[in-house]
C-alpha cells in the first residue's frame, strides 16, 4: 500500500510543522528544554510492558529486566550525573491502550524514553505515537518480522530476534537432520503468516516440500483435529508457528499424544516464561531462541546471580530470553545517551544507529550490532530443545543444540519493506 | 483424502467436553434463570485449588505436607479431583449470597453482578497464584495415547469424554429423579407459593448454586491438563457454555446436551477441513439456529426472554 | 422502580442547566485537565467514548434491548475512517461519513436479524455478531490490516468553506470531537424526549403491550439498533483519528462488556446522563488507580459488584436520591421498590 506510506509521510512533515508552530501546547520539550542543562533534573523512562491480558507473564519478565539496568546505572551514579527514574503503566495487551498509555506517558509524565513491548499490535500502536513526538521506543520483544519492515520507525529500535531470523536458523538443519516432507501448522494471524512465509520460501530454498499448511485460528483449545490430520499425512517435520495461549494447549495436547518426537517438531521461538516450571515433555521439537541462562560464556554465571539478588521472591529463579532483552535495550540506551554526552532524541537515535555490542559484553557467541537500515539488532540465534537429562536442576530446561552467527540469519525481506522517517521528519527536543 | 469417521469420534468426544463444561451453567441458568458470568471463574477456582492439592506446596514442609508428598500420585490426583470441586463450590456460595439482592429484578443485573464477581475472581487468582502458565499433572495410568484404526487418539481424551457422561448423568438425576430440581423451579417462578408450601427457598437456592460451581470446578479440574491453566481461561469456557445454551434453547437439559454435541461436532470437523473457520463455525451454528428457531433447538418459554 | 426518570413524561425543555454545564466542561477542558493531573489525549478518548455511550443507552437504556457486541460498530466506523484515507482521499468529511455509512450499514444487516429477538436471545445473537465482526477484522489482513490493525491513518484537516483548521494537535481534535458531541447530544436529548423516545421506553417496560397499543415495535427496534449503531461508528471514525490507527481489539467481547459496564456504573438505565457519569468514572479510575496498582481490574471489579448490590440504579440514581434528600422530599429509594421484570 504505496498510498498508505504516502500519506504517513505527509502526516509526519504536518506534524513537524506543527510542533514547531504550537510549541507552547505539546510535548515534554516545553517543560524540559529550561532544566535540560541542570544536572540535577532526573532521566524519565516510561516503562509500557504488559501487566495483564495474555502477555502479562512475559511482560512482568521484561520489566524485571529494564528495572535491573536502570537501577545498576543509578548505583553507578546515574547517566550524564542525572538520575533515572522510570514509570510503568499497564497497556493491557491491548492496541488502544497502548496508544493511551505512550500519550500519558509522553505529556503527563513526560518521559523521553519509552521502553517494552511483548505483543507487536501494542508495540505498534506505541511506536505512532512515539514517532509524532519522537520519543525514542525501544521494542524489546515483540518479535514479528513487519516491526522491523514494514512497520519500522525512526524513533523505534527492535532488541529481540524475529521470526525470519528464527526460520533461517532451523530451517536448513532441519531438512538435514529430519528429512524433506514437511508440514506447516500456523497461527491464523499476522505473526503466525509471516513466520509461515519465512518458512516456505527457505523450504523452497532449500529443497523441502510443503505437503500441507493447516491455518489454526487464534484462540483455539482443541488441536486434535489438526493433530489427527498430521498423523494422516505422516509428515517428517511439523514447523509451528503457534503463539501464546494456544501453543501451550498444544503442547500439552501433543505431549498427550507422545507426537513430541515423530514427527519432529519446529517450533519457532519460545520465551522464557511461557514454559518455565512446566514438565519437560511438554517441551518437545526444536525452537529458538536469543539468550540461555545455562550458555557457557562468561559472565553468564554473575548475570544470573545479580538477577537471584535482585529479585529474591520471584517465581522464575533464574533469567530468561525476554527478561535479557529488557535488560539489555535498557542498558543499551543508558549507554548510548552516555556516548551522545546529551538527550537530545536525534543525538542518541545516532549513536543507537549501526552500533556494535561484543559478543561479550552482550554474553553470546557472536558480535551483535544495530543495523542502522531497519533498527533491528542483528544478534546471534540459538536452536535449542528440551534438556531430558537435567538431573536435579528443574531450571536447567533447555538444552542449545547450535549457535548462528548474525550474518546468517539476517532478514533481508525486513531491510526491503522498511523505510525509516528521516531525521527532519521527526521532532527534536532534549529528555 | 481423509477418512472422515476419526473426524466424526473425534467431534464426539469433543461434544462431550463441552457438554462437561456448559453443565453447570446449564444447571444454573435452568433452574434459577441467573446468567452466572462467573461459571469461566469457578472453572479456574476448581482448577487451581486441584492444583494446590496435588502439589501440596500450601503445607510443605509441615509434617503434614511430608506425608502427604509420600502418596502415590493417583491418590492426590484423586483428592484434587473432590477438593477442587468443593471449593469451587464454597466460592459459589458466596456469590449466591452477593445475588440474593438482584432476586426479582431484571435478570440483568444477575447477568452484571457475575460479570464483576468474575473479573475480582480472576484477579484474585493472579494475586495467589501468579500470572504464568500452570500445568496440572495427571497419573500415569490415564495418560498417553492408545491406537485405532491406526489412529493415535488421547487416553486423557477419552477418560474425560466418561467423566463427562457421568456429570451428565448425577444433574439429570438430581433434576429429575430428586424433588428438589421441582421444588427450585417452581420457585423461580413463584416464590411466594414455594414459600407457602413450607420450602425454604435461599437455602435450596444456595445448593443449587454450589452445585453449579462445583460442576464447574469439576469441569476445570479436567479440562486443565488438555487446556492448560492460566488466570483468564475462564473466558475460554463462559462462551462457549453461553453458546451451547442458547442453541440447545434455554431450560431445556437435553437440549444443552444434544448441543454440545452439535457444536463439537461442527468444530471438530471444520477443524479438519477447514480449521481457519473453527472457531467461527460454533458463532454461524448459532446464528442459523436461532436464525430459524427463536427459542434454540428444544427451548421453552422462560423469563429471561422478557 | 428502575426507570428513566429523570425524562419528564411529556416533552422537555430543549435545553437544561446540566447540559450547560456539560458543554461548558466540555469546551474548557484543555485549559484545565493539566491542572487536575490529567491530560489532553485522555479528554479525547474520553470525549469520544461519552459519544459512543450515548448512542448505545438509546439501545441499551431507553429500549432495553441489551446488546452485548456494540464494539463491532466502533470498530467498523474507525476501519471505515480509515480505508477511507488510504484508498479513496484525505478528507475528514468524507472519512466521518463512510465511518457512520459503514457502521449504519452493518448495523441494519444485524437488526434485520435481531430486532425479532428479545432478552437473552437479542443479547447472544450480538454476541455472536460482534464476534463475526472481530474475527472478520483480524482474519481480513489484505483489508484491514489484521490484528496489527490499520495503521498510520491521518487527522486530515477540518474545512468550512474558506477556513482550514489542522487537526493534528491534541488540543485542536479535542475541540473538533466536543463540537461533535455536543451537537449528538443535543440530537439524542430531543430524540428521547420526542414521542419516539416514549415508546422506546414503551417497549422496554413491555414489548407485548407497545405492540397491542399499534406501534410496529419490529420496525422501532430495527431503527434504534441502526440509530445507535450510526453513533457508534461516528464516535469510531473519530476514535480512528485520535489513535491514528484502527485496532480489532475494540470490537472484541471484552471491550463490548466494557461499555455495558460503563454504562451500568453511571446509570444509564436511570437517567440520560448516566452514560456520561459512567464514562467519566471508569476512564479515571483506570488512569489514577492504573498509575498506582497493577491490580486495578480487582478494585472496579469490587466497586462494581458492591454497586449491582446495593444501588443498581448506578451513580446518576445516586444522585437522584441525593437531590431529592436535599430538597426535603420524600424519597421512595428504589431498591425497596416494586421489581420490575424490564430486562
Amino acid at each position: 500500500m504505496s498510498n498508505k506510506k504516502f500519506s504517513r509521510r505527509s502526516l509526519l512533515t504536518g506534524a513537524t510543522a506543527a510542533v514547531g508552530g504550537v510549541a507552547a501546547f505539546a510535548g515534554p520539550w516545553k517543560h524540559n528544554r529550561a532544566y535540560a542543562q541542570a544536572s540535577d533534573k532526573p532521566i524519565r523512562i516510561g516503562i509500557t510492558s504488559d501487566a495483564s491480558g495474555q502477555y502479562a507473564n512475559s511482560g512482568a519478565s521484561d520489566r524485571r529486566g529494564m528495572l535491573m539496568a536502570i537501577d545498576e546505572a543509578n548505583a553507578k551514579g546515574g547517566v550524564l550525573g542525572r538520575k533515572i527514574e522510570f514509570q510503568h503503566l499497564d497497556t493491557e495487551t491491548t492496541a488502544a491502550t497502548g496508544s493511551r498509555v505512550a500519550e500519558r506517558l509522553i505529556t503527563r509524565e513526560e518521559c523521553g524514553f519509552l521502553v517494552g513491548a511483548v505483543s507487536s499490535g501494542v508495540a505498534n500502536a506505541i511506536s505512532q505515537v512515539a514517532q509524532r513526538y519522537g520519543v525514542i521506543y525501544l521494542n524489546t520483544n515483540s518479535s514479528s518480522p513487519t516491526e522491523s519492515g514494514q512497520n519500522c520507525h525512526r524513533v523505534k529500535f527492535v532488541w529481540d530476534g524475529n521470526g525470519t531470523n528464527f526460520a533461517k536458523a532451523a530451517v536448513k538443519n532441519s531438512i538435514d537432520a529430519y528429512g524433506k516432507k514437511w508440514m506447516l501448522l500456523t497461527n491464523d494471524y499476522g505473526w503466525g503468516h509471516d513466520t509461515a512465509a519465512a518458512t516456505k520460501k527457505l523450504l523452497d530454498q532449500y529443497g523441502g516440500e510443503v505437503v500441507e499448511e493447516i491455518l489454526v485460528p487464534q484462540g483455539t483449545r482443541d488441536f486434535s483435529a489438526a493433530l489427527l490430520k498430521i498423523q494422516q499425512a505422516n509428515p517428517d517435520v511439523v514447523a509451528a508457528a503457534v503463539g501464546g495461549d494456544d501453543q501451550v494447549a498444544m503442547r500439552q495436547q501433543v505431549a498427550q499424544l507422545g507426537m513430541g518426537s515423530k514427527p519432529a517438531w519446529i517450533n519457532n521461538q519460545q520465551d522464557w516464561p511461557d514454559v518455565y516450571g512446566l514438565p519437560v515433555d511438554n517441551l518437545f521439537g526444536v525452537f529458538g531462541t536469543t539468550w540461555y541462562y545455562g550458555l557457557d560464556l562468561p559472565g553468564v554465571k554473575e548475570f544470573v546471580e545479580r538477577y537471584q539478588a535482585a529479585y529474591p521472591d520471584t517465581a522464575m529463579r533464574v533469567p530468561g530470553n525476554v527478561f535479557y532483552n529488557g535488560y539489555m535495550a535498557t542498558r543499551e540506551l543508558l549507554a548510548a545517551i552516555e556516548r551522545a554526552d546529551s538527550t537530545n532524541n536525534i543525538a542518541v537515535i545516532k549513536q543507537l544507529e549501526g552500533h556494535k555490542m561484543s559478543a561479550e559484553s552482550r554474553m553470546q557467541h557472536h558480535d551483535a550490532w544495530i543495523d542502522p537500515d531497519t533498527h533491528q539488532v542483528q544478534q546471534t540465534v540459538y536452536l535449542a530443545t528440551a534438556n531430558t537429562e537435567m538431573g536435579d536442576n528443574k531450571d536447567d530446561m533447555f538444552k542449545v543444540l547450535t549457535q548462528s552467527a548474525p550474518e546468517e540469519v539476517r532478514d533481508e525481506g525486513a531491510a526491503a519493506a522498511c523505510k525509516l522517517e528521516s531525521y527532519d521528519e521527526t521532532p527534536s527536543f532534549d529528555a | 483424502m481423509y477418512s472422515l469417521i476419526p473426524h466424526i469420534v473425534n467431534g464426539l468426544t469433543l461434544g462431550l467436553l463441552f457438554a462437561l463444561i456448559a453443565l453447570g451453567f446449564t444447571l444454573i441458568v435452568g433452574v434459577m434463570e441467573v446468567i452466572n458470568l462467573a461459571h469461566g471463574a469457578f472453572f479456574a477456582l476448581g482448577a487451581y485449588f486441584a492444583l494446590a492439592t496435588i502439589g501440596g506446596s500450601w503445607f510443605a514442609g509441615t509434617e503434614f505436607g511430608i506425608w502427604w508428598s509420600s502418596l502415590s500420585p493417583g491418590a492426590r490426583y484423586a483428592s484434587g479431583l473432590i477438593f477442587g470441586p468443593l471449593c469451587a463450590a464454597g466460592a459459589g456460595m458466596i456469590l449466591e449470597l452477593c445475588l440474593r439482592p438482584t432476586y426479582g429484578k431484571a435478570p440483568l443485573y444477575g447477568l452484571l453482578l457475575t460479570f464483576g464477581a468474575a473479573l475480582v475472581i480472576e484477579e484474585l487468582i493472579r494475586l495467589v497464584w501468579g500470572t504464568g502458565e500452570q500445568s496440572l499433572s495427571v497419573p500415569q495410568a490415564i495418560n498417553g495415547a492408545f491406537l485405532m484404526g491406526g489412529l493415535i487418539f488421547s487416553k486423557y481424551k477419552f477418560y474425560a469424554a466418561a467423566f463427562s457422561i457421568l456429570a451428565i448423568f448425577l444433574v439429570w438425576l438430581f433434576l429429575e429423579k430428586t424433588p428438589y430440581g421441582a421444588i427450585i423451579k417452581a420457585g423461580s417462578h413463584d416464590s411466594e407459593m414455594v414459600r407457602a408450601l413450607g420450602f425454604d427457598l435461599g437455602k435450596l437456592r444456595l445448593a443449587v448454586f454450589a452445585f453449579g460451581a462445583a460442576l464447574a470446578g469439576l469441569a476445570g479440574v479436567i479440562m486443565a491438563p488438555i487446556w492448560g491453566l492460566r488466570p483468564h481461561i475462564g473466558i475460554d469456557v463462559v462462551i462457549p457454555a453461553f453458546l451451547i445454551i442458547v442453541v440447545g434453547g434455554v431450560g431445556s437439559f437435553w437440549g444443552a446436551v444434544a448441543a454440545a454435541m452439535l457444536v463439537g461436532l461442527a468444530v471438530g470437523i471444520t477443524g479438519a477441513y477447514a480449521a481457519a473457520w473453527s472457531m467461527l463455525s460454533m458463532y454461524i451454528l448459532l446464528i442459523l439456529v436461532v436464525g430459524f428457531r427463536a427459542r434454540g433447538l428444544f427451548g421453552r418459554k422462560s423469563a429471561l426472554e422478557n | 422502580m428502575i426507570s428513566l426518570s429523570d425524562i419528564p413524561a411529556r416533552g422537555g425543555s430543549p435545553f437544561t442547566p446540566p447540559m450547560f454545564v456539560f458543554l461548558l466542561a466540555l469546551a474548557t477542558a484543555p485549559f484545565w485537565l493539566e491542572a487536575v493531573g490529567l491530560y489532553s489525549y485522555l479528554g479525547i478518548e474520553i470525549t469520544i467514548w461519552i459519544l459512543y455511550a450515548m448512542g448505545f443507552n438509546l439501545l441499551f437504556g431507553y429500549a432495553g434491548l441489551h446488546s452485548f457486541g456494540h464494539g463491532a460498530y466502533l470498530g467498523v466506523g474507525a476501519y471505515a475512517f480509515g480505508l477511507f484515507q488510504n484508498h479513496v482521499g484525505v478528507s475528514l468529511w468524507g472519512g466521518l461519513l463512510a465511518a457512520v455509512l459503514a457502521a449504519t450499514i452493518a448495523g441494519a444487516a444485524v437488526a434485520l436479524f435481531v430486532a425479532h429477538r428479545r432478552g437473552i436471545y437479542f443479547a447472544l445473537l450480538t454476541i455472536a455478531f460482534g464476534q463475526v465482526f472481530w474475527f472478520c477484522a483480524i482474519k481480513l489482513r489484505w483489508l484491514t490490516g489484521g490484528e496489527d490493525g490499520l495503521l498510520g491513518i491521518p487527522r486530515p484537516d477540518l474545512v468550512i468553506g474558506p477556513l482550514r483548521v489542522s487537526l493534528q494537535e491534541n488540543t485542536s481534535l479535542h475541540w473538533f470531537s466536543a463540537a461533535i458531541l455536543g451537537l449528538a447530544m443535543l440530537g439524542l436529548w430531543r430524540l428521547v424526549n420526542a414521542p419516539f423516545g416514549r415508546v422506546l421506553q414503551a417497549i422496554r417496560q413491555n414489548e407485548m403491550r407497545a405492540r397491542f397499543a399499534g406501534y410496529d415495535v419490529w420496525r422501532i427496534k430495527w431503527l434504534v439498533f441502526t440509530l445507535s449503531a450510526s453513533v457508534a461508528g461516528l464516535a469510531g471514525g473519530l476514535f480512528a483519528m485520535a489513535q491514528e490507527s484502527a485496532y480489532p481489539d475494540v470490537m472484541s467481547l471484552h471491550q463490548s462488556g466494557l461499555i455495558v459496564m460503563m454504562i451500568l456504573v453511571g446509570g444509564g438505565l436511570v437517567s440520560f446522563w448516566g452514560p456520561v457519569l459512567g464514562v467519566l468514572v471508569y476512564f479515571i479510575a483506570r488512569d489514577i488507580i492504573g498509575g498506582i496498582t497493577e491490580t486495578w481490574l480487582l478494585w472496579f471489579g469490587l466497586m462494581f459488584v458492591v454497586m449491582v448490590m446495593v444501588r443498581p440504579e448506578g451513580a446518576a440514581g445516586l444522585a437522584h436520591v441525593v437531590r431529592a434528600r436535599f430538597a426535603r422530599a420524600p424519597v421512595k429509594t428504589p431498591v425497596s421498590a416494586p421489581a420490575e421484570r424490564s430486562a
